[in-house]
């Protein structure tokens, strides 16, 4: 009994009863035929009465009554049509979180390029934690209408994907700079607020934030030893080495993560470039003698 | 600088490469894993990226099981779609038994598979693995059902099918509301195809009921594709599903016309009448 239509073909018997034609060898119901299928012990209500077929039409005859399936097809797809209304209001509703992250994410940009002015860092920190409050009550609404469609986390997933990407983009490039390590993916969620939550990041979008942050740091360092930090590209050059590393131990298929970690190291030579650059005219200090946070040292 | 960690990663590709489940790998595994800690110089971005390694395999592994499962459904569900193409006046029930028994083989040997690959686990993320398979069973599963019964198999009544296939502690894979109607959208190419060749064998009252049950799924269509999740396959389908019916309307529509000289002939089943309708070929 696997198998529903199979429990229909009792009924299809007589429902393909077209025969008034006159091609009645193959059209009779045949009672031996159902005899012999032990599958047709439940025939479904609704497949006898869609088989009516008293309600045959002639090519010939004027067409007044309703074909005899639209009952049953206007039913299901009138629930097709509700079920549709339902998520695609859903959609609208992931969307427009989504497009209040992206602003609240223009806003941190917008704070974090001071960085490359050399502005002061706890200044831009501030700047930028407000923001991050923000953030984090974004995704906490995410959460909550992802919540009304259990387990269909990815059916919507392209909602909010690349704000996402760029959210953790920002949040490594903060932690970064406050920390000198990597922001972990548990870590990343613990930011937004999401440790507890049912609504996580999908780990190929942290990755490829994490590779979008990556694109950040040649800027960075240029500037900064143009500010006068020659330690700076040691430091940047270490912590991408170790990152493009790391990410070769990822077993990567051809999409958009992959051609994003090749081009990681494109940035990784700009960074090489300019520690060249300061090594060579022997600007770079040995060790670990610089201190963080000397902007404007000249 | 890059020489340690060139070879630690050919460590780790031995490491994951291993990862396949079928394979026995787990010594192979572990012994990977602790050479790999011993020879890193300290990078504490791997440690975490390790993790990241291993899930990523396990994703990209099973996606590839679900796409192989997803190839074979759709070789298979073709198999039985030509076999209800071969479908005549003399025959009809040798055909569709057969194209049954095909189908059920569909299902127990392929989409089983797939239920097991996707047990417990979100079916939205692996959509785009098995969905070309699925709306291929989904068009043979209603194509067959339609020349059975003449009447269209509901999404409900495929999805209880499949139910018996699921781990009953688990959530049960379910055919979603998308991946049926782009099948259903599928099946009216074969449904004009079915039309035109049952109309040159006189089957004028079968091609008639064709007619109106693909119009009746364009016309229902045309509501519910512009909310299909933003699946721009659909816009696609939707004008091909319209050309479909048309052809199958003019063919009616010829028969109705220029052939009703003919329609005795066709009728009757008097093999001295040659066929009058070649060219609707």
């Amino acid at each position: 009994m696997r198998l529903a239509f199979r429990n229909a073909s009792g009924a299809a018997k007589l429902s393909i009863n077209l025969s008034e034609a006159g091609c009645s060898s193959f059209l009779n119901p045949n009672p031996s035929f159902i005899n012999t299928c032990p599958i047709h012990h439940h025939i479904s209500p609704r497949n006898a009465v869609v088989s009516n077929p008293s309600r045959c039409h002639t090519l010939s005859g004027a067409e007044t009554h309703a074909p005899p399936f639209s009952a049953l097809m206007d039913k299901q797809f009138e629930a097709f049509r509700q079920h549709l209304e339902e998520s695609g209001s859903l959609r609208d509703r992931f969307r427009a979180v989504a497009t209040q992250i992206e602003a609240t994410n223009r806003n941190i940009n917008s704070f974090l390029l001071l960085i490359h002015q050399s502005r002061p860092m706890p200044e831009v920190l501030e700047k930028v934690n407000s923001e991050i409050d923000v953030l984090k009550r974004l995704f906490n609404q995410l959460a909550e209408i992802a919540r009304e469609c259990p387990g269909q986390y990815y059916r919507y997933h392209g909602n909010w994907k690349s704000e996402t990407q760029a959210v953790v983009s920002l949040l490594a490039f903060l932690h970064w700079l406050e920390t000198g390590t990597l922001l972990g993916h548990a870590e990343a969620e613990q930011k937004l607020g999401l440790d507890k939550s049912e609504f996580r990041i999908d780990v190929e979008d942290y990755l490829i934030g994490i590779c979008f942050m990556a694109n950040d740091l040649p800027r960075y360092v240029v500037n900064r030893v143009t500010a006068g930090d020659y330690d700076c590209p040691r430091k940047v050059m270490k912590f991408l080495t170790d990152l493009h590393a790391a990410f070769r131990m990822l077993n990567l298929r051809n999409d958009f993560l992959r051609k994003k970690f090749d081009g990681m190291k494109y940035d990784q030579r700009k960074v090489e470039e300019v520690y060249y650059d300061v090594k060579i005219r022997g600007l770079a200090v040995d060790g670990d003698t610089m201190v963080e946070g000397t902007e404007g040292q000249q | 600088m890059l020489k340690p960690s060139r070879s630690l990663y050919k460590l780790c590709s031995v490491m994951l490469s291993s990862h396949t489940p079928n394979r026995p790998s787990e010594a192979a595994t572990k012994r990977a894993r602790t050479m790999t800690t011993d020879s890193s110089s300290p990078n504490p971005i791997e440690a975490a990226f390790s993790g990241y390694a291993d899930y990523l395999n396990q994703l990209n592994d099973k996606r590839e099981r679900v796409v192989k499962a997803s190839r074979d459904i759709t070789i298979n569900s073709k198999k039985v779609i030509f076999e209800v193409h071969r479908i005549s006046k003399h025959n009809k029930e040798k055909v569709l038994e057969k194209a049954n028994k095909n189908l059920a083989a569909v299902v127990d040997q392929h989409i089983s598979r797939l239920v097991k690959e996707l047990n417990g686990t979100d079916f939205w993320k692996l959509r785009r693995a098995y969905s070309p398979g699925i709306q291929e069973y989904v068009e043979a599963a209603t194509f067959y059902n339609f020349c059975r019964t003449g009447s269209l198999l509901t999404l409900d009544e495929m999805n209880a099918a499949l139910l018996p296939l699921s781990d009953p502690f688990s959530k049960p894979l379910k055919i979603n509301v998308l991946d049926y109607l782009l099948g259903l959208a599928d099946l009216t190419g074969e449904l004009m195809r079915l039309a035109i060749v049952r109309l040159s064998d006189g089957e004028l009252e079968f091609a008639g009921k064709i007619c109106r049950f693909a119009q009746e799924i364009h016309r229902h269509m045309t509501v519910l594709a512009p909310n299909m999740d933003g699946d721009t396959d659909m816009t696609f389908k939707m004008d091909t599903m319209l050309q479909s019916v048309m052809k199958i309307e003019n063919a009616c529509y010829t028969v109705h016309v220029r052939g009703s000289e003919n329609i005795p002939l066709l009728g009757s089943m008097d093999p001295s009448y040659p066929m009058m309708l070649p060219d609707l070929e």
